[in-house]
């Protein structure tokens, strides 16, 4: 079966350090939540990575599954590779106002 | 030392009491169940055990992890701990566990039946049922709530809505439901939690926290910690108020940063063990004080867990120990896992070196660690979780060693797996013998002939016999371990074979070998061959005398009756029936005949369903008798090759016409009323006219009329031979067992 790409999106930014939580995927911290996006191979997969998202006390705000021609025009163009993290320290010291 | 599984937490000190919450859960009305259902980090433990703490009745605890997927793994252990309450509660249920291929719904039905006689109120906790998902543990579960007796109460705590039929307790108010909503703090007892830390913090600066933590009972805790050396707590509020970060990654960070560096990296580095003492810490991290660092953490922080164990262990709280794991790179963990697993290994603590090894990726010691102990796995009651590993490790490694298959599939049989599942383990364990001839050896030619004999031609006596005799050659080259296992798996196909004397010699052999009672499975199984053989030639005191043996040493061994006794009980059946005591061997025969039950039809099953109706022949038993030899034959008819048993059928049966034609045919002059079957039942227990026409509110004339009539009708002039002819009939038959 071949790997869907997906984004879940959560409550929060989350720091740099909650890139090793999420192998293969890509994090995001902008306007109060984080976007945590890359390919899922199948529906276990996806459980994992929601447990994952549970047993780190967080909690989802949207779960979208992104077709592969979407997942190339949604994909923000400051993606960067796996498990790296984009985040911006002095957007959370003050917070977003 | 108890298991882990079953050890309670004990309540910090700080930790609030949280008054209206005990109160939801005291006051349960007539609800079986109580669900705690909320997200992590939301007091649920914390508040099952506090609550726990207070009550008068006795508390089962056990937390479930992903091993409880096999139900009976998760009822094993829970009717273990139901067993503690003394009155042997459990003892029932544990037996049923014991036998392979259960239905783990009638071992829960046996607990129930338990926990009705035990009759005192209790509470059984089940503590992260969330860790499950299996159907069949979900599904058993649900069944044990559909059959708690009054006194009983379940509480679970959970992460997400279990599949236990919630939604039809929900509607009958048999449940009890505290959520998030519930579990949240109020701005109360979060200023309660504040005041009790000496934290100065003004009513804004609380409502800022608990707006914040949206009343997250993690958030207000690591907030309290955070905030309890600080001298500008409200200043600080507002900073954390206003930042758009994550409530849980703010604060750990906070937390962690005004912690000791030293403190902080042992926190960091121990938080890949999931349950620890001291002397796992120090092996870990190579250092000797972890006793006295472990110490102090749990006087003053609220996220390491101490458990009621001697020797004391300690867990995190789940959310703190994954959030200490980010800060962990992939290679320190995977080191440090590592280390956790050789710790464990070295303390025979096989399982948990496994698991650390399987966590830190390492399938190349799973490997090693299953085979060193593939046998204490399936020796000791165990082979689920044996299968449940050699299933995760990758194909590649199981070619390579193709004793893992061969062994995963010994397990499958044992568990009475599905057939398929059997032969597509053993097909890899061929493919490796086809690949890497190196790799194969005796001993796993050994386990693949014993599983073939067992499992997969255990329908054709012929090829069973040839197996276990190839299994027989492998061992003599050397794999003295097998001897024994081989020889009794030998000495059975002979005895379905029809080849009594080879049966016998090869089962004799068995016994006297030095390690026989060291293989319990192999050591009973070959005392019962003995025994039977002895039995149906008619050296009636040495049968009994062995099958007694063996029946002890399972008792002994396995804490109850083990389906290998089955042939020891069939034996001493036929000791007994030969004897004159046709009562106990009905009893005896029956035994050996449930002990053989399994989801598919085996020989071994068929030959015990003949025994009992041979038996229940001999006692004019004779409905009961032919419908035994109507499932006996069912099931002949789909073997390939069932060796002696249709010619044991063909003298059951004759016996059986004999024993009719003795009773008139099988027909009564007259049909009993209904009234006079009543009476008839009456008599059958024993009792006197008088206290039949007590317990059936009759007078003790109408009695004698019934009974008079029934005399007449049955052709009988006394009650033993009404009674005898009755059972002949099937006039009795309400109930299969008779005890």
């Amino acid at each position: 079966m071949s790997a869907h790409r997906y984004r879940v999106v959560v409550e929060g930014e989350l720091g740099p350090r909650y890139a090793s939580a999420f192998d293969g995927m890509t994090l995001s911290a902008h306007d109060g939540r984080t976007e945590i996006m890359g390919p899922i191979v199948d529906p276990s997969h996806l459980h994992g990575l929601l447990d994952r998202i549970a047993g780190l006390g967080l909690t989802v705000h949207s779960l979208t599954p992104l077709d592969t021609e979407d997942a190339q025009a949604e994909a923000p163009t400051h993606t960067q590779p796996a498990g790296v993290i984009d985040y911006d320290p002095g957007a959370n010291a003050k917070g977003p106002t | 030392m108890i298991e882990p599984k079953l050890m309670l937490p004990r309540v910090h000190a700080g930790m609030l009491r949280r008054t209206r919450l005990l109160e939801m859960l005291d006051d349960h009305g007539a609800s079986a169940l109580t669900v705690l259902d909320a997200g992590v980090g939301y007091g649920k433990t914390t508040l099952v055990r506090s609550w726990c703490i207070e009550r008068s009745e006795p508390v089962i605890w056990m937390t479930l992890d992903p091993a409880d997927d096999d139900p009976v793994r998760l009822w094993t252990h829970l009717a273990t701990a139901v067993d503690r309450l003394g009155q042997g509660v459990g003892a029932r249920a544990l037996r049923r566990l014991g036998v392979r291929g259960v239905q783990v719904e009638t071992a829960i039905d046996e607990l129930m039946n338990g926990l009705v006689a035990y009759g005192g109120p209790v509470t059984i906790v089940l503590d992260d049922l969330h860790a499950v998902r299996s159907e069949t543990s979900l599904g058993s579960i649900g069944h044990a709530i559909e059959r708690l007796p009054a006194g009983a109460r379940l509480v679970v705590s959970t992460r997400s809505d279990p599949a236990v039929g919630l939604a039809k307790l929900r509607a009958s108010r048999a449940l009890i439901e505290v959520r998030a909503r519930e579990l949240a703090f109020t701005v109360d007892e979060a200023q309660e939690l504040f005041i009790r830390e000496g934290i100065q913090l003004s009513g804004e600066g609380v409502d800022l926290l608990v707006e914040r933590t949206e009343g997250w009972p993690a958030g207000l805790y690591l907030a309290a910690l955070w905030l309890r050396d600080l001298d500008d707590p409200d200043e600080r509020v507002r900073a954390f108020a206003g930042s758009a970060r994550h409530v849980g990654d703010y604060l750990t960070a906070e937390v962690l940063t005004a912690l000791p560096a030293e403190i902080r990296d042992f926190l960091v580095q121990t938080s890949v063990l999931g349950r620890f003492t001291p002397e796992l810490c120090d092996a870990v991290l190579g250092r000797e004080d972890s006793g006295a660092v472990l110490a102090e953490l749990a006087r003053s922080n609220m996220f390491l867990v101490a458990l009621d164990a001697r020797p004391q262990w300690y867990r995190y709280h789940h959310l703190f120990g994954e959030l200490l794991q980010l800060e962990l790179g992939r290679e320190a963990a995977r080191e440090l896992r590592r280390r956790a697993a050789e710790w464990c290994r070295a303390q025979g603590l096989i399982e948990d070196a496994i698991e650390y090894a399987a966590t830190a990726g390492d399938a190349e010691s799973v490997a090693e660690l299953l085979l060193e102990t593939h046998l204490q796995f399936i020796r000791g009651g165990r082979a689920g979780q044996f299968l449940g590993w050699v299933r995760w490790l990758p194909h590649e490694l199981l070619v390579e060693h193709p004793l893992l298959p061969a062994a995963g599939a010994a397990a499958a049989g044992l568990l009475a797996r599905p057939e398929v599942e059997v032969r597509r383990l053993l097909a890899v364990s061929e493919r490796s013998r086809r690949e890497r001839p190196q790799t194969w050896s005796p001993y796993v030619e050994a386990v693949v002939e014993l599983t073939r004999a067992e499992v997969i031609e255990g329908g054709d006596v012929g090829a069973a016999a040839e197996h276990a005799r190839r299994a027989v050659a492998a061992t003599r080259a050397g794999v003295d371990v097998l001897s024994v296992g081989a020889l009794a798996t030998l000495s059975q196909a002979r005895f379905f074979a029809g080849d009594l004397d080879e049966s016998r010699r090869i089962a004799v052999q068995a016994i006297e070998r030095p390690e026989a009672p060291d293989v319990p499975e192999g050591y009973v199984g070959s005392l019962g061959l003995l025994a039977l053989v002895d039995g149906e030639q008619g050296r009636n005191d040495s049968a009994e005398r062995t099958a007694r043996e063996a029946i002890g040493f399972a008792r002994r061994h396995f804490q109850a009756d083990a389906w290998v006794a089955s042939l020891a009980h069939l034996g001493l059946a036929l000791a007994c029936l030969a004897t004159g005591r046709p009562d106990e061997a009905e009893r005896e025969a029956l035994r050996g005949e449930q002990l053989r039950r399994s989801h598919q039809p085996t020989v071994g099953h068929a030959h015990a369903l003949l025994v009992l109706a041979q038996v229940r022949v001999a006692r004019s038993r004779l409905a009961l008798a032919a419908s035994d030899l109507k499932r006996a034959r069912a099931m002949i008819e789909e073997f390939p090759n069932a060796g002696r048993l249709p010619a044991i059928a063909s003298t059951v049966e004759q016996d059986l016409t004999v024993a009719r034609a003795n009773v008139g045919n099988g027909r009564v002059a007259e049909n009993p009323s209904e009234a006079e079957l009543a009476v008839l039942r009456c008599l059958a227990t024993g009792l006197s006219r008088r206290e039949i026409g007590a317990r059936l509110y009759i007078s003790l004339n109408t009695v004698k009329t019934h009974n008079r009539e029934l005399y007449r009708k049955l052709g009988a002039t006394s009650r033993a031979e009404a009674v005898a002819r009755a059972e002949a009939l099937g006039l009795l038959e309400r109930t299969e067992s008779p005890g």
